[in-house]
C-alpha cells in the first residue's frame, strides 16, 4: 500500500519539518512557558483533552469500521503540527504560542498519546501497538534538539531550515494529494460519507470549541484565535507517519484514511479561518508610525 | 574648572572634555579608512530580517566595498567631485556601503526617505539635483514618475538581502518577488550595486587608481551631506552638513555617552531608520567609530520583526524614540525575558515621556538617556549624562556646545528665563541648500535657533516647554500641550494624545485633546475629571475626541500642525 521509497520519502520529509520547527526555537522560549503557564495549559488541555474526546465521539457516533475508528483517534490524538504555525503566522496570531503549543503538545504527546489513545481504544474495544509509537515520537524529538542547535550555533542555517520546513509542510499535503489518493482513489469511491464527515468534522469543531474554549477563560481574543488554531490543525504528517511505521500493510489503507483526507480537509478549512481572524488579528496589532521603517 | 557661562560642565564625568578641540580626522573618508584599519576583520554591520536570516560585513568589507563604489561612481558613472548622489534604502547592508562610498567619491550624500510618495521624492529631487541615485529595488517602481522632467543619469539598485549568504539572499530574493511581491521590476535603465562594485573593483586593479586622492583635498568646511528636513515646519529645506559638522557631532556625542562603552565591544540595535539624520549620525557613524556592530533592522513593523534580533545578539546599546520604547515595552516577548546585556539605551527624535521611560526602567533595570537635537545640528546638542538622567530634561549641552535662550526679539535670556532655545557649536549646519533667507531666519549670531521654547535649569540641564507655534493661550494664560499631553499619556486608559488650541468664544483659545483610547470604556467626562487633578483649570481640555489614531511624521512625532489645520478647515466650512 504504501512502498519502501514513499516509506523513506515521507521518514525524511518528517523529519526536515521537525528539525525546521527546532530550528525556530530557543530554549529561553521554554523558560518563558513555564514562566506563563496558564496559556500553555490550556493548550494542552485542549489538544489532549477536548481533541481526543471529540475523535472519541465522533468514533462512537459515526457507525464506521474498526479501522477507520482506530484513523479517527490517531488523528484526534496528534498534536499541534507545523502547518498551524504557518496559518498561525499568516493569520497573524501569535506565533511564539503556536509554536510553543506545538512543541509542548509533541514533547508532552510522548507521553500522553500512547496513554490517551490506549484509554480510548479500551473503550472503543481497539488494538494499539503502544511500543511503537512512542518509539516514532522519540526519534522525531532528535531532530527538534538539532534544530535548535542549528539555530544556535548558525542563525542562518537554522532560518533556512526553518523556512524548508514549514514550505516542506504544505508540500506534504500536496505529496500526499499526488501520491496517494490517485492509488487509493477507488478506496476513497468506496469510503462512506460518516469518514468524511469525522475527517473533516475533526479540524472543524476543534477550531470551534478550541475557541470558545480559549475565549471563556478569557485568553486575549488573539491568544484565543491562535489556540483555535492549534487546537483544530493536528500534526497530520506525523498521523501518517505513525501509521505506516507500527500498523502491519494491510492494514495501513484503512487507518490512513481520516488522518490523509484530514490532512486534505484542514488545508481548505484553516484557510478560510485564517481570513477571518487575520482581519480580527490586524486590528488588534500595536500600531507604529508609517515612517519607523 | 566650570565656566560661568557653563554650569553644565560640573556634569561631566571626569574623563569628559569640556572643549573637544579640532578632530585628528580631516574627513569622513580618513575617519572611515582608520576605523577599518583598527578594526580590521571584526564585525560592522549585521543585517537582521525578521526570521532570523542575516547577514555581516567586516570593518575591511565595508571599507572595501565603500573604495570599490567609490571608483565606480567617479570613473565609470563619470561624476565629479561635489557632485549629489541620493540614496534611499531601508537599512541594509548596501546602506553603509553607499553612504562610505559617496564620501570616499568626494560626493555629496542625499539620504531620501524611501517611503516618500514618487511626488514627494520629485520635490527633493529638483531641489538636490544628483547625478546618481542608489536605490533598494523595492522602491525603484517610483523613479520614472520621480525623475520626469529631471532625469538622474546614474541609477544603481540594490536589494534588502544585498550581501546575505547566498541561500537566505536567494530564499529572500524570490519571496519578496512572488510571495509579497513588494519586489517590482524596475524600468529604469539601471546597474546592480554588486556589478558596479565589479565594475569599480575592475577599474582599481587596472587602472591603479587610487582612491585616496578623490577626497584629499576635502576638509572640515566642505560639504558632506544634504538632509532634508521641514517636514513638521513645512517646506522641505536641505541642511547642508559638512564633513566637520558629522565628525565631529559624532565626536561630541561620544565624548559624553563613551565612557560606560567599550571600543570594539558593543552590539548596537540599529532599528530606526539610518536615512533619519539621528541613526545616521550616532548608530552608524559614532558607533562604526567605536568598533561597535550594528545589528540593521531593514524595517520593525511589526515590532515582532526586531524579535530576532533580540534572540540572536546580545544587544548592549540601542537608539530610539519613545514610540519605539513605548511599544517594546508592550510586548509581552520583549517584557518576559528584556535584553540581558544592554547597558543602556539613546531616545531623541522626539520628547521621551516620562512615564515611559520608567516602563523602561522597570522592564530591562537600564536607564533610557534622552539627547536632543535637530536635523540642521547633525542632530546632537544636548544627551543626559549616563546615570545622571533628570526627569523632564533633555540633559546638558554636550561638549563645545553652548545653549541660551532667546527672547523674542533677539536678546539673549539669563539662565532660567524662558525663551526660544539657541545652539553654536561646530555641529551647527552651514546653511539651508540653496535657501539663504530661511538660513537667516534660523540664525542669530552664531547660534541656531531651533523654535523650541525652553529653559535652563540654574546648574545647566534644559527643559523644553514647547514648540514655538504650539503654545496654546488662554485667557492671557500660556498653555503648553507637552504639558497637558505627558498628564494625559500617564492615564492607563490612553494609548496617545496630542493637544492643541481651537479658538474659543470666551477664552480665546481653548485647549482641545484628540485621544487614542486604550480602554474602550474611557468617557470624555472621566478625562475631563482626571485632568482637573493633575492640571491646573485652565489647562484641562474643553474638548475631548476619541480617535482610533493621531496623525504621525515619518519618525512618529505626532503632527499637530495636521490636527489644526483639520480644524480650520472644520471651522471654516461651518
Amino acid at each position: 500500500m504504501v512502498d519502501e521509497f514513499t516509506q523513506t520519502l515521507l521518514g525524511i520529509m518528517v523529519a526536515v519539518i521537525m528539525l525546521g520547527m527546532g530550528a525556530s526555537l530557543t530554549p529561553r522560549d521554554f523558560y518563558l512557558a513555564l514562566r506563563r503557564p496558564y496559556g500553555l495549559a490550556i493548550g494542552v488541555v485542549s489538544q489532549y483533552g477536548i481533541m481526543p474526546l471529540l475523535g472519541f465521539l465522533l468514533a462512537l457516533m459515526l457507525s464506521v469500521p474498526e479501522t477507520i475508528a482506530v484513523g479517527i483517534l490517531i488523528m484526534a490524538c496528534m498534536p499541534g503540527g507545523t502547518t498551524s504555525n504557518i496559518f498561525t503566522y499568516f493569520s497573524k496570531g501569535n506565533l511564539a504560542l503556536s509554536v510553543l503549543m506545538t512543541v509542548t503538545s509533541t514533547v508532552f504527546g510522548v507521553i500522553l498519546i500512547p496513554l490517551i489513545l490506549l484509554l480510548y481504544a479500551a473503550a472503543l474495544d481497539l488494538e494499539i501497538p503502544r511500543e511503537d509509537i512512542i518509539k516514532v515520537l522519540i526519534v522525531l524529538l532528535v531532530p527538534v534538539a538539532i534544530g535548535m542547535t542549528l539555530r544556535k550555533l548558525n542563525p542562518n542555517a537554522g532560518a533556512v531550515m526553518e523556512f524548508l520546513g514549514s514550505i516542506l509542510g504544505a508540500f506534504f499535503i500536496v505529496f500526499i494529494a499526488v501520491t496517494w489518493v490517485p492509488q487509493n482513489w477507488q478506496f476513497l469511491l468506496n469510503t462512506t460519507a460518516a469518514t468524511y464527515v469525522a475527517a473533516i468534522g475533526l479540524g472543524v469543531v476543534g477550531i470551534t470549541i478550541g475557541y470558545f474554549f480559549a475565549t471563556s477563560l478569557k485568553l486575549h481574543p488573539r491568544n484565543a484565535r491562535t489556540v483555535a488554531l492549534e487546537t483544530g490543525i493536528q500534526n497530520g504528517p506525523l498521523a501518517i507517519a505513525i501509521v505506516v511505521f507500527t500498523f502491519p500493510p494491510e492494514q495501513q489503507q484503512a487507518i490512513m484514511a481520516v488522518p490523509a483526507l484530514y490532512s486534505l480537509f484542514i488545508v481548505m478549512t484553516s484557510t478560510l479561518v485564517t481570513f477571518v481572524f487575520r482581519r480580527a488579528n490586524t486590528a488588534a496589532e500595536q500600531k507604529l508610525p508609517d515612517g519607523l521603517l | 574648572m566650570v565656566h560661568a557661562d557653563r554650569p553644565w560642565q560640573a556634569f561631566y564625568g571626569p574623563n569628559v572634555r569640556p572643549d573637544i578641540g579640532t578632530s585628528s580626522y580631516r574627513n569622513l573618508p580618513e575617519l572611515i579608512r582608520s576605523v577599518a584599519e583598527t578594526y580590521k576583520s571584526g564585525k560592522a554591520f549585521t543585517c537582521c530580517l525578521p526570521n532570523g536570516m542575516n547577514g555581516t560585513l567586516t570593518f575591511a568589507q565595508v571599507d572595501e566595498m565603500s573604495d570599490a563604489l567609490a571608483v565606480y561612481l567617479r570613473e565609470v558613472a563619470g561624476l565629479s567631485a561635489g557632485d549629489h548622489v541620493a540614496v534611499q534604502m531601508p537599512n541594509s547592508l548596501s546602506f553603509p556601503v553607499a553612504a562610505f562610498g559617496v564620501f570616499k567619491a568626494g560626493c555629496v550624500l542625499v539620504n531620501v526617505n524611501p517611503l516618500y510618495t514618487a511626488d514627494e521624492m520629485a520635490k527633493q529631487f529638483e531641489d538636490a539635483e544628483p547625478h546618481a541615485l542608489i536605490i533598494a529595488d523595492m522602491f525603484a517602481d517610483k523613479v520614472p514618475a520621480a525623475t520626469r522632467g529631471h532625469p538622474i543619469p546614474n541609477v544603481i539598485v540594490t536589494r534588502v538581502a544585498e550581501f546575505l549568504p547566498v541561500l537566505p539572499r536567494g530564499i529572500v530574493g524570490l519571496v519578496q518577488k512572488y510571495w509579497d511581491r513588494s519586489v517590482k521590476p524596475v524600468e529604469t535603465a539601471h546597474v546592480r550595486l554588486p556589478e558596479a562594485l565589479k565594475a569599480g573593483r575592475n577599474r582599481i586593479a587596472s587602472d591603479h587608481v587610487e582612491v585616496g586622492a578623490y577626497h584629499q583635498s576635502i576638509g572640515h568646511d566642505d560639504l558632506a551631506v544634504l538632509q532634508y528636513t521641514g517636514g513638521t515646519t513645512g517646506v522641505a529645506k536641505g541642511a547642508m552638513l559638512t564633513h566637520g559638522n558629522l565628525i565631529l557631532n559624532m565626536e561630541q556625542a561620544m565624548e559624553l555617552l563613551a565612557g560606560d562603552l567599550e571600543k570594539g565591544g558593543e552590539v548596537v540595535l540599529t532599528a530606526l531608520p539610518l536615512y533619519h539624520i539621528f541613526a545616521f549620525t550616532v548608530n552608524m557613524l559614532a558607533f562604526y567609530w567605536l568598533g561597535a556592530r550594528n545589528i540593521l533592522i531593514p524595517n520593525p513593523r511589526p515590532l515582532s520583526n526586531v524579535k530576532r534580533a533580540f534572540e540572536n545578539y546580545k544587544i548592549t546599546w540601542m537608539s530610539g524614540v519613545n514610540t519605539l520604547f513605548n511599544a517594546l515595552c508592550n510586548e509581552v516577548w520583549f517584557t518576559d525575558s528584556p535584553p540581558k546585556h544592554l547597558k543602556f539605551a539613546g531616545a531623541g527624535g522626539m520628547a521621551l515621556q516620562s512615564s515611559v521611560a520608567e516602563r523602561w526602567r522597570e522592564v530591562t533595570g537600564t536607564e533610557v538617556v534622552q539627547g536632543y537635537g535637530l536635523t540642521e545640528t547633525s542632530p546632537v546638542l544636548t544627551f543626559e549624562p549616563h546615570g545622571k538622567a533628570r526627569e523632564g530634561t533633555i540633559g546638558i549641552p554636550v561638549p563645545s556646545t553652548d545653549v541660551a535662550c532667546f527672547a523674542e526679539d533677539g536678546t539673549k535670556l539669563a539662565i532660567g528665563e524662558t525663551g526660544e532655545i539657541g545652539a553654536r557649536g561646530p555641529q551647527i549646519m552651514k546653511g539651508y541648500w540653496k535657501k539663504p533667507d530661511e538660513t537667516e531666519k534660523v540664525m542669530n549670531g552664531d547660534y541656531f535657533l531651533t523654535g523650541d521654547i525652553g529653559y535652563m535649569d540654574s546648574d545647566g540641564y534644559i527643559r523644553i516647554v514647547d514648540r514655538k507655534k504650539d503654545m496654546v493661550v488662554v485667557s492671557g494664560f500660556n498653555v503648553y500641550p507637552n504639558e497637558v499631553e505627558d498628564v494625559l499619556a500617564a492615564h492607563p486608559g490612553i494609548t496617545e494624545a496630542a493637544v492643541i488650541g481651537v479658538p474659543d468664544a470666551a477664552s480665546g483659545e481653548a485647549v482641545k485633546a484628540f485621544i487614542v483610547k486604550g480602554d474602550d470604556s474611557l468617557t470624555v467626562e472621566q478625562v475631563r475629571a482626571y485632568c482637573k487633578e493633575h492640571l491646573t483649570n485652565y489647562k484641562v481640555p474643553k474638548q475631548v475626541e476619541f480617535r482610533d489614531e493621531l496623525p504621525k511624521s515619518n519618525v512618529g512625532k505626532i503632527l499637530r500642525k495636521d490636527l489644526r489645520a483639520e480644524q480650520t478647515a472644520q471651522i471654516a466650512a461651518e
